[in-house]
């Protein structure tokens, strides 16, 4: 156990190592935290729900209306940017950016351990 | 008789563990187990026991630090809390605790400090905080044949000897000693992966004074607070406007809810800390044009509250419905037969009339705008998914 722990810890933190992410976390497709790097814990189970349900509503939405299964989700606020990607039928990675860093190489690295993820849960 | 202070295992060991017995933590390598150990002292001191904790593999003040961090104040117990120090000689440092092994790698040394306690202290909880270490640095049978010692001396002067054991990669016979005769009760603590459910778990595998043994729960380490009985997921469902929001609110210590013009859109979430339990709880939405999102985040729960309005026996069949869409059935699940207060609600006997619900599927009454019999339902549901694992 502690080893897909830790693998998964490493997907994470090399994600929050990714200029302007601020915080990250792997999430199961029916809402439970399995591990984030945040700052405040207490939300931490919220947070994982919540992405979750919005990941989960933006699929049933989008395959409902014959525009297959979204790339991602993005939020946009004031304060920054919260994106949510697929990793396999049974995670989800969520990571929320600063409002002052392009998208462009955060959206690539999620990808990227979007997969990895995927592998790890297989 | 002491308690072990560790959620439901008092209760599984018909009490706690008797004077003159032995009790080891015996952990997986990885797992959080040292605060077992800890705990069972705080709990034993702040039934007014005497305690001793011999300290093997940290310096008595870091687990002094270390109880702190769990909110555990154990100054106010001065005069009854003693350590033992194996661990300052080790690093040449010096030490200002009143026993002081100061060769830790030889063992008759060790025991012989070991037996003047048992011989001299009024009956205490002594505790180990790292047997492996003694034996990594003593070798395993001499260690071996301490123990047996030790817990002979401890029966005779009523003392209750318990050990942290982290199950090294030592010889299988030392492994197998450890899980069986060596002590009156085992209980192992590792981890588990399932599915995505990423968690630790403690199981009694042995004990000498109860009969029922084989129990195992899931459970957490909060910082602070210690040792929490975990439930991952705990799904609240029911059909449109029966209270569900309401009474994920009302059960948790936090709660948040996605509602817009008073129906929920999402989802709610809560958190609980109740009676050394902490629970996650989602609710459903309850309009059948959610029920995409309801199939979503009814997976991997371990339990259910079915929430009903009482006055309104035609949602029943929906209430039906939503177990099957949350795949409920199989697992353990109560009915919340909500809005007890109002004109017309039917009784728990007439909904289990109406609903045609067999007779052990238990039906709690409930005005949760009040809190009215929301706990009662959590302690209910609550023993038929401890008891199910
Ligand atoms: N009288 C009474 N009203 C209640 C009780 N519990 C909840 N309500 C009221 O019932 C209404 C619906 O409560 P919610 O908790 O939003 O119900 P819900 O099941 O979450 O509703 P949906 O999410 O829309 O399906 C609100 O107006 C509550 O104040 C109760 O015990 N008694
Ligand atoms: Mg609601």
């Amino acid at each position: 156990m502690p080893d897909t722990i830790d693998m998964i810890d490493k997907i994470l933190t090399d994600m929050k190592n990714v200029g302007g992410v601020e915080a990250c976390a792997a999430v199961s497709r029916d809402g439970l935290l399995i591990r984030a790097i945040v700052q405040n814990w207490q939300f931490a189970e919220s947070f994982a729900a919540m992405s979750a349900t919005m990941l989960g509503a933006a699929e049933t939405a989008t395959v409902e209306l014959g525009k297959g299964i979204p790339h991602r989700v993005i939020v946009e606020s004031g304060q920054g940017r919260l994106v949510a990607v697929g990793a396999g039928p049974r995670a989800l990675l969520v990571v929320t950016v600063d409002s002052d860093t392009g998208l462009g190489l955060v959206l690539i690295e999620l990808e990227k351990a979007a997969k990895k993820l995927k592998e790890l849960l297989i | 008789m002491i308690k072990t202070g560790i959620p439901k295992l008092d209760e599984f060991l018909d009490g706690g563990i008797p004077k003159g017995k032995s009790l080891v933590y015996y952990m997986q390598p990885g797992v959080e187990g040292e605060v077992f150990g800890m705990q069972t002292i705080y709990s034993a001191l702040k039934d007014g026991g005497n305690c001793v904790l011999v300290a093997s593999s940290t310096i008595p003040d870091i687990t002094r630090g270390q109880f702190k961090e769990f909110g555990w104040d154990i100054n106010q117990f001065n005069n009854k809390f003693i350590s033992v120090d194996a661990y300052n000689p080790l690093i040449g440092a010096p030490s200002k605790e009143k026993y002081i092994v100061s060769n830790p790698d030889n063992i008759e040394e060790f025991s012989r400090i070991i037996v003047d306690i048992i011989k001299q202290l009024p009956p205490s909880t002594i505790v180990f905080g790292s047997l492996s270490t003694i034996m990594d640095l003593c070798g395993e049978r001499k260690v071996i044949e301490a123990v047996r010692i030790w817990n002979k001396m401890a029966m005779l002067y009523d003392h209750v000897m318990v050990y942290n054991f982290t199950a090294w990669p030592y010889s299988q016979e030392t492994l197998d000693l450890m899980k069986g005769e060596l002590f009156n009760a085992v209980i192992s603590i590792g981890g588990i992966v399932e599915r995505v459910i990423f968690g630790q778990y403690f199981e009694i595998l042995k004990s000498d004074w109860t009969k029922e043994i084989k129990r195992s729960m899931l459970f957490r380490v909060l910082r602070p607070g210690g040792i929490k009985l975990y439930i991952p997921k705990i799904l609240v469902t029911g059909p449109f406007d029966s209270g569900k929001s309401t009474f994920v609110h009302a059960l948790s210590t936090r709660a948040i809810s996605v509602d817009r013009l008073g129906t929920t859109i999402a989802l709610d979430h809560g958190h609980v800390d109740y009676k050394g339990f902490s629970a996650d709880i989602f609710g459903t939405p309850g309009q059948e044009r959610f029920d995409p999102i309801i199939r979503l985040l009814s997976g991997e729960s371990m339990g259910v509250f079915l929430v009903i309005d009482s006055t309104n026996p035609s949602d029943f069949t929906r209430a039906k419905q939503m177990l099957k869409i949350t795949m409920s059935y199989g697992l353990p699940y109560v009915i919340i037969a909500n809005k007890q207060d109002l004109d017309g609600a039917l009784t728990p006997e007439e909904v289990r009339e109406q609903f045609d619900l067999p007779e052990d599927v238990p039906i709690i009454p409930a005005v949760a705008k009040d809190k009215i019999g929301v706990y009662e339902a959590f302690e209910v549901l609550i023993d038929s998914v401890t008891g199910g694992i």
